[in-house]
Order: C-alpha cells, then sequence, then structure tokens
C-alpha cells in the first residue's frame, strides 16, 4: 500500500516518540480526528506499530529519524560528496537494486544512490525476499561503473563486507563479523546482507549495481518470515535512536571509498581485515553450490577471495560460487 | 615435475569443478588456477608454477568441445554457478529457437554472490543451451550456441 502525503505528516509529528493527542494531530494537519485514526490504522500495515492510550493520544512503538537529504550530506567527505552524482531517496519504491539496475540501462551516471525508507519487493540472493519495513532500517544502493571485466571486479564482493563493517565499527566498539563473501554477521547471526549485481561486456566496461540492507530496528511481526538467525542494531546496543542518517552517511564513506579505489587497488590490501572479521574460520560448514553439497572445515579464504574447504578426505578446495552455511539447511 | 603430470592436474582440476589445486611434493610445488579475481597480480611466493587453466588452450575441456559445435558459441567468462533465469520461479531469458539481439541478457552467472548478467555478443537465435541451470560452470564452458 503507498504511503499517503497524510500518512507522511503523521509520521514526521509522531517520529519523536512521544505522545500526540488526536485533537493535536488533526489541528496540525487540518483534518478531523477521526481521519487521523483511519490514518494511523494504515500505519500498522507499514510495519509502524503504535500505541493509543486513553487521555495521552498516540504514540510510536520506537521513536523514528525519517532519512533526509541534507542530514546524510553531513556526513560525507568532501572527497566523496564528488563522487556521488546523485542521491535519490524514495519513500517506497520496489528494491533500491532493481531501481539502480533499471537506471544503469538507461545510461544514468556511476556514483547514483537511491536510498529507501520502505522496499516493497527487497530482495536477496536468487529471489529471496529482504524484509523491508518502513523507516527502521537502511536500503542502500550505489551504482558504479567499472572500466575492468566483470571477471576482474569480483573479489569487490569481499571488499565491499570490509567497508560495512568500517563502518559499523566506526560508531560501535563491537566485534562485527563477515560471513563469505559479505554477509554482515554479529554473534552469529545475521545483521545484514548484500547484493552486487553486475551487466556489461565479458571484456568490460561493466556496470555494478551495489546494495546494502542493514537491520537497524526489525519488528518481531514483519520478522516471521525470516528462515536464519537474525538481529538487528537495536538489539545489538540495547538503544532505541541510532542515528539512521549519520549512520547512512558513515556508511556511503566508506562504501564509496572502497568501490571508487577498487580498479587500483584490488583486493589483496582487504585480505588481511577481511580475515580478522570471519566468522566460519575454522569452522564445520557446508556449501551448497547447485544441486551439489559439499561438507568440510572453513579454511578461510584464498588471496582471491575464493572459500577454501577442507573436505573429508583431508583435501583443501577453492570455491568461487555456492552458498555456505553453517548447519546443515540452507541459510 | 613433468609436463605430463601437470597436463594430468589440469584435467582432474577440469573434471571436478574446483577452482584451484595446490599440491606440495618435497621442494616442488605446484598450484593451478582457473580463477584470477585480482585486477592487481598476487604473488604466490611457494609455487614456483603457476598456470591458469583458462589460458591453457588446447588443454581444457572447454576447447576440445569447442571443435564438436557449429556456430557462434557464447562462453563463460568466468568460474560460477549457471541460472537460465533472474530468480527461482520465473521465466528463463531464452530458450532455444527464440532469436536474441547482441546486448540481451542470456543468463545469469553467480560467482562471490555477484550476479552477473551474461549478455548475447551476436545477434541470431539460440539454437543450443549447453548447461543445465544451477549448475557449476568453468571459465571458458560453452553455455550457448547463436546462430
Amino acid at each position: 500500500m503507498p504511503i499517503s502525503d497524510t500518512q507522511k505528516a503523521i509520521l514526521t509529528l509522531l517520529s519523536d516518540g512521544q505522545f500526540h493527542s488526536g485533537t493535536a494531530l488533526a489541528q496540525a494537519l487540518n483534518i478531523s480526528r477521526s481521519a487521523i485514526w483511519k490514518q494511523l490504522n494504515g500505519l500498522s500495515d507499514l510495519g509502524l506499530p503504535y500505541a493509543a492510550v486513553s487521555g495521552k493520544g498516540y504514540r510510536l512503538e520506537k521513536p523514528l529519524e525519517l532519512l533526509g537529504y541534507e542530514k546524510i550530506l553531513t556526513v560525507i567527505d568532501e572527497k566523496n560528496r564528488r563522487l556521488i552524482s546523485e542521491i535519490e531517496i524514495f519513500d517506497q519504491i520496489l528494491s533500491t537494486n532493481t531501481y539502480l539496475t533499471g537506471r544503469a540501462a538507461d545510461n544514468a551516471p556511476s556514483g547514483a544512490v537511491c536510498f529507501a525508507e520502505q522496499q516493497t519487493a527487497g530482495k536477496g540472493r536468487r529471489g529471496r525476499q529482504w524484509v523491508s519495513p518502513y523507516g527502521s532500517n537502511i536500503y542502500v544502493s550505489i551504482l558504479w561503473r567499472f572500466q575492468a571485466s566483470p571477471l576482474a571486479i569480483s573479489g569487490l564482493s569481499l571488499v565491499i563486507g570490509v567497508a560495512v563493517i568500517r563502518a559499523l565499527k566506526a560508531r560501535y566498539a563491537l566485534e562485527f563479523q563477515l560471513k563469505w563473501p559479505n554477509d554482515i554477521y554479529y554473534q552469529d547471526k545475521k545483521l545484514g546482507g548484500i547484493l552486487v549485481e553486475v551487466s556489461g561486456e565479458s571484456e568490460g566496461p561493466c556496470a555494478a549495481v551495489i546494495g546494502l540492507g542493514l537491520n537497524i530496528f526489525l519488528p518481531e511481526t514483519e520478522a516471521v518470515s525470516i528462515t536464519q538467525q537474525w538481529t538487528d542494531l537495536s538489539k545489538i546496543t540495547s538503544r532505541q535512536q541510532l542515528g539512521r542518517n549519520s549512520l547512512a552517511g558513515t556508511l556511503l564513506n566508506e562504501l564509496l571509498t572502497v568501490i571508487a579505489g577498487f580498479e587500483e587497488i584490488g583486493i589483496t590490501a582487504y585480505l588481511d581485515e577481511w580475515r580478522q572479521y570471519d566468522c566460519l574460520q575454522g569452522k564445520p560448514a557446508t556449501l551448497f553450490l547447485g544441486e551439489r553439497r559439499y561438507e568440510g572445515i572453513v579454511k578461510g579464504i584464498d588471496d582471491n577471495g575464493l572459500l577454501l574447504l577442507t573436505r573429508p578426505d583431508g583435501s583443501t578446495q577453492a570455491y568461487a560460487s555456492g552458498e555456505v552455511s553453517f548447519r546443515d539447511d540452507r541459510i | 615435475m613433468d609436463i605430463r603430470k601437470i597436463k594430468k592436474l589440469i584435467e582432474i582440476l577440469e573434471e571436478s569443478g574446483i577452482a584451484e589445486l595446490e599440491i606440495k611434493e618435497g621442494e616442488e610445488a605446484i598450484r593451478i588456477t582457473r580463477y584470477s579475481a585480482a585486477p592487481a597480480s598476487v604473488a604466490y611466493a611457494p609455487a614456483p608454477v603457476q598456470i591458469t587453466a583458462g589460458h591453457a588452450p588446447g588443454l581444457t575441456v572447454a576447447a576440445d568441445v569447442e571443435e564438436k559445435l557449429s556456430g557462434h558459441i557464447v562462453k563463460s567468462p568466468m568460474v560460477g554457478t549457471f541460472y537460465r533465469s533472474a530468480s527461482p520461479g520465473t521465466k528463463a531469458f531464452v530458450e532455444v529457437g527464440h532469436s536474441v539481439q547482441a546486448g540481451d541478457t542470456l543468463c545469469i552467472i553467480e560467482a562471490m554472490k555477484i550476479l552477473n548478467q551474461i549478455e548475447a555478443d551476436k545477434t541470431g537465435t539460440v539454437t543450443k543451451i549447453l548447461v543445465d541451470n544451477a549448475e557449476p560452470v568453468e571459465y571458458g564452458q560453452p553455455l550457448f550456441i547463436i546462430e
């Protein structure tokens, strides 16, 4: 359901997390109290639970910090600002990756950035859903054009993961982890996911759309469809207000730095750092490759970023694709 | 290490779906990789011999198959997993008999969790699809024939 201008206005008023009476909201928006009530009912559909208390009024379950262009931009370094060709912030969109993939086909310039408050068809790899309720997480995609071939930039996958961990560590002194090649984890629970989609000539140039979904506050009611262990920054830090705009800016700083430098620097400079964050190192795991599955012990990554798995026969092999799981089930 | 042994190792690598193989025998060490992901060159100190299978024409399975296939062959530009549609349950990008324009998406190859759209590099009709959906593919492996 699309969000209406009236709902956006009500949300802006309620975003402080304080009680607002129906009368005050009605006056501020110049509509009737019953119209306010109708609009508020729609908020639950957006994944924004609110409380109605007799005599006090309405309050959102969690304070809300809506994304703002200026608030994000103030955090971004001068050097990185020059790399951005445009920033778009949507209230609702199918998926930030889908949008920028379309823009890439229409010759949009390198450095286009797209945020959304809500994705109605947020996606992970191979058609999986990325749960994307309104106003509470980060959904961002960046379009970048490379002169190199898709093969030559495949190491970017791991480097993006390092950039996200750098941004998180800059804000919270916690041990964030990576699961090969670039899932963001905290204490073996998934905190964020990265989806990179590349199109172009096999010898280059190519266009990459790099998407990040990061859980900040994921209401339990929205998370029921998630089939794996998950977490969010609100749970990890026990904080209600996490500064979405400032976090969005920090993420862009780190992401743009590694993306823009990748063709020159490559993966090598990031290998040691990636290995520090590796949550699978030394653990038994299963790699699913098409219909095949390989059991083994994870031996980290090789110098190209390929997953090293020591098989039961003692041989160690490197894998470029497939899905690795802690357990026997697919995650 | 003699050349026949190296050739045999490459054959083992080709048949297995392994991306890299490293073997040490006393003072000798060999590392064979079909994958070079890093734009910057990576030095392997303990590996005096390095062969990238994809760049060794005549030794690869891909080259053998090529001789038997006529028409324009679209080859895999990387090691990865081959997908015929954008996501499970959606329509395949192309079927045998479809006509395609250069630049049309033929398939997706996933490598390092990057989803790479593989485009037709020639206009024509798809006459063969040589790989099943969700199968691993090798560097240089023929994927489609366009005539």
